[in-house]
């Protein structure tokens, strides 16, 4: 089976030797959406840009269907792409900026209109179709985008920040169409951003890099519950990151010995035991509970194990039916937990003791 | 406080400023309607007359004052002037698309270019002139040696020019046209020359007042038939008369005619391209 997109030991080396991208693998399914997620200067826009042919691959192999595209002109790959600043042509109105790509196809004019006609109407465009994009609002300007990418049917889109530049309600709504555009033509979207909700809320597979190297490919929930390295796991979020050192190891589990005592978590890495060797708990906000202060021990031993420390309540809030709170853990650190009110009603209180308490399982166990 | 004292003196200081530029103006403008042909370039005018303009253009009776040399000049001055904008400003263009991106000997390449603009006319003139003729075995015209003189000199106006234009111009249009699939040559043609035209403009119009009014480069390389300002240099040595004047009036007044086609252009070059771009969607 060919993949619609294969990047095999990619690097990018700038000519004063700086490295961009240090060996990208990656294979993409024909209409997969995959995020390229990192703080700015990771490699992921470079590594967008070579897909695209607007930087040379230093070496390494890059295949669009199969093909080997590495010295392939931009003009020549089955790919498009949209620019965060939009990047409409200023002296075209919305019509004749769709319809740009299609005149050098050598296509008929009727089927030109034709097809300009039928993406200006998915995308709502319709009505300002004669008008110069100047006087048109981001969120139009990023449609014209889109419709000019589709419209030459690409293999593949490539999306560079296309939400960086609109305001967060606009951006929402158009994350929702993109998601249903994608479902919807069936290609495959390889999206940049450095907002980890929307690659979290967009995408089938996340590619999460730092300073050029890829640290981890994982579908959205996965990186969120299972993060493989200190700096996934702090890059997604409201994870608690505890660190330890290495007191026993089995096969579905791991127990450190940390500031709090012995704690487990999940051996999903597969480390061998490896005695006192440095690593983190990672606690993402969803698999942690709170259990009240008066609940009695032999209880609490039964269902967390290892896995209960002391805290405080210091915050406690109620939005619909979910409830947030803030603990405060011995040393000072703060966790953020989420749950469903019916969970948590009546048993706890702002101001008072309670404990922090996970399953091994729902922890995972990373290097530091 | 500050403001009490600073304005007038920035009044004052404009003042002098187009007094200086249009005085000189002002007093040839007014000495070219002397009385002819007995009145001369001095004041106080004798007699209003427009004299000296029909002498310039020989429309008056022969007299002891022989009508200026100029007719084939200008003609000259035109041509050279035409093809040394055309030549400078695509010249130019493709110079500052060049050094969009950063090649090795970059900085070199661009004081080389600048140079052009530095180094004292009289000497290129001349250099040219003996490079053309002793080394390169070239006559020497204004079409062949103070045509290369006059590209050299104006083509690093243009390059500035333009390299200030692309210096703004967001690359990412072109790229977007590139992954539509459009070849490079199409995108320059139909995406970066449209929105860098009012540049390509100003270059141009640098390039041929530059090169119309020369002197020092074309004093020696222009061989035999004199351009328009030699020419006119040449009748100071025999004795100034108002036709000069009146010359110099017409000649400024091209000018002028040139800088409000140059505006027009520019305020049309907008709306034209959208034009062009619509009239090919309806063919």
């Amino acid at each position: 089976m060919t993949y619609d997109l294969q990047l095999t030991n990619v690097n990018k080396i700038y000519e004063n030797g700086t490295a961009a991208v240090i060996d990208f693998n990656i294979d993409v399914d024909k209409g997969e959406f995959i995020a390229f997620l990192g703080p700015s200067g990771c490699g992921k826009s470079t590594t967008l840009r070579m897909i695209a042919g607007f930087e040379s691959v230093t070496s390494g192999d890059l295949m669009i269907r199969g093909k080997r595209v590495n010295d392939q002109l931009p003009e020549k790959r089955p790919t498009s792409m949209i620019f965060q600043n939009y990047a409409l042509f200023p002296h075209m109105n919305v019509r004749q900026n769709v319809r740009f790509g299609l005149e050098v196809k050598g296509m008929g004019a009727a089927e030109a209109n034709r097809k300009v006609d039928s993406i200006l109407e998915k995308l709502g465009l319709s009505d300002i179709s004669e008008m110069p994009t100047s006087r048109l609002s981001g969120g139009q300007r990023q449609r014209i985008a889109l419709a000019r990418s589709l419209v030459v049917e690409p293999d593949i889109l490539l999306l560079d920040e296309p939400l960086g530049a609109l305001d967060a309600n606009l951006r929402k709504s158009i994350q929702n169409e993109l998601k249903l555009l994608q479902r919807d033509l069936g290609i495959t979207f390889v999206f940049v951003t450095h907002a980890q909700s929307e690659a979290l809320a967009l995408s089938d597979r996340i590619v999460v890099m730092n300073a050029g190297r890829v640290e981890q490919i994982s579908p959205p929930r996965e990186l969120y519950t299972r993060p493989c390295s200190q700096f996934v796991a702090r890059f997604i979020g409201s994870n608690t990151i505890i660190p330890g050192t290495l007191r026993e190891a089995s096969e579905d589990a791991l127990v450190l010995d940390t500031a709090f005592g012995p704690l487990a978590g999940a051996n999903r890495n597969k480390v061998s035991s490896n005695k006192g060797q440095k690593m983190s708990i990672v606690l993402p906000a969803e698999a942690v509970d709170i259990l009240p202060g008066d609940m009695p021990e032999a209880d609490r031993k039964a269902a967390f194990g290892l896995n209960a420390l002391p805290c405080t309540i210091t915050r406690l809030s109620v939005v619909g039916h979910i409830m947030q709170m803030i603990v405060e853990l011995e040393n000072g650190e703060k966790v953020n937990v989420e749950g469903h009110v019916d969970k948590y009603r009546n048993r706890l209180k702002a101001d008072s003791a309670a404990f922090v308490a996970w399953k091994p399982s729902g922890a995972t166990v990373i290097d530091r | 406080m500050e403001s009490k004292i600073l304005k007038p003196i920035l009044a004052v200081y404009v003042g002098l400023f187009l007094l200086f530029l249009y005085g000189p103006f002002f007093v040839l403008g007014t000495l070219s309607f002397q009385q002819g042909p007995e009145g001369g370039p001095q004041f106080p005018i004798i007699e209003w007359s427009t004299y000296w303009y029909r002498h310039l253009f020989g429309m008056v009776p022969p007299s002891r004052i022989a009508p200026l040399p100029v007719g084939e000049a200008l003609i000259r001055s035109l041509t050279l002037a035409f093809m040394t904008m055309v030549t400078a400003t695509v010249l130019g263009v493709m110079a500052a698309q060049a050094f969009r991106k950063r090649f090795r000997g970059a900085g070199v390449v661009f004081y080389l270019i600048v140079l052009g603009m530095m180094v004292p006319g009289v000497l290129t003139g001349l250099g040219t002139s003996l490079l053309a003729n002793n080394v390169l075995g070239i006559e020497r015209h204004w079409w062949t040696t103070a045509f290369v003189a006059h590209v050299v000199y104006t083509f690093p106006f243009a390059f500035l020019v333009m390299l200030a234009i692309l210096n703004r111009f967001d690359g990412s249009v072109e790229e977007a046209s590139w992954s539509l699939g459009v070849s490079p040559i199409r995108t320059f043609r139909k995406v970066t020359f449209p929105l860098i035209f009012p540049g390509v403009l100003s270059a141009m119009l640098f390039a041929f007042t530059l090169s119309f009014d020369e002197f020092p480069r074309t004093l020696f390389a222009s061989g035999r038939d004199q351009t328009l300002p030699l020419a006119i240099y040449g009748t100071f040595s025999v004795e100034i008369h108002p036709n000069i004047f009146a010359f110099g009036v017409m000649t400024t007044l091209f000018s002028f005619a040139l800088l409000a086609v140059y505006g027009i252009l520019m305020g049309l070059s907008v709306r034209r391209a959208k034009k062009q771009a619509m009239q090919e969607d309806i063919a």
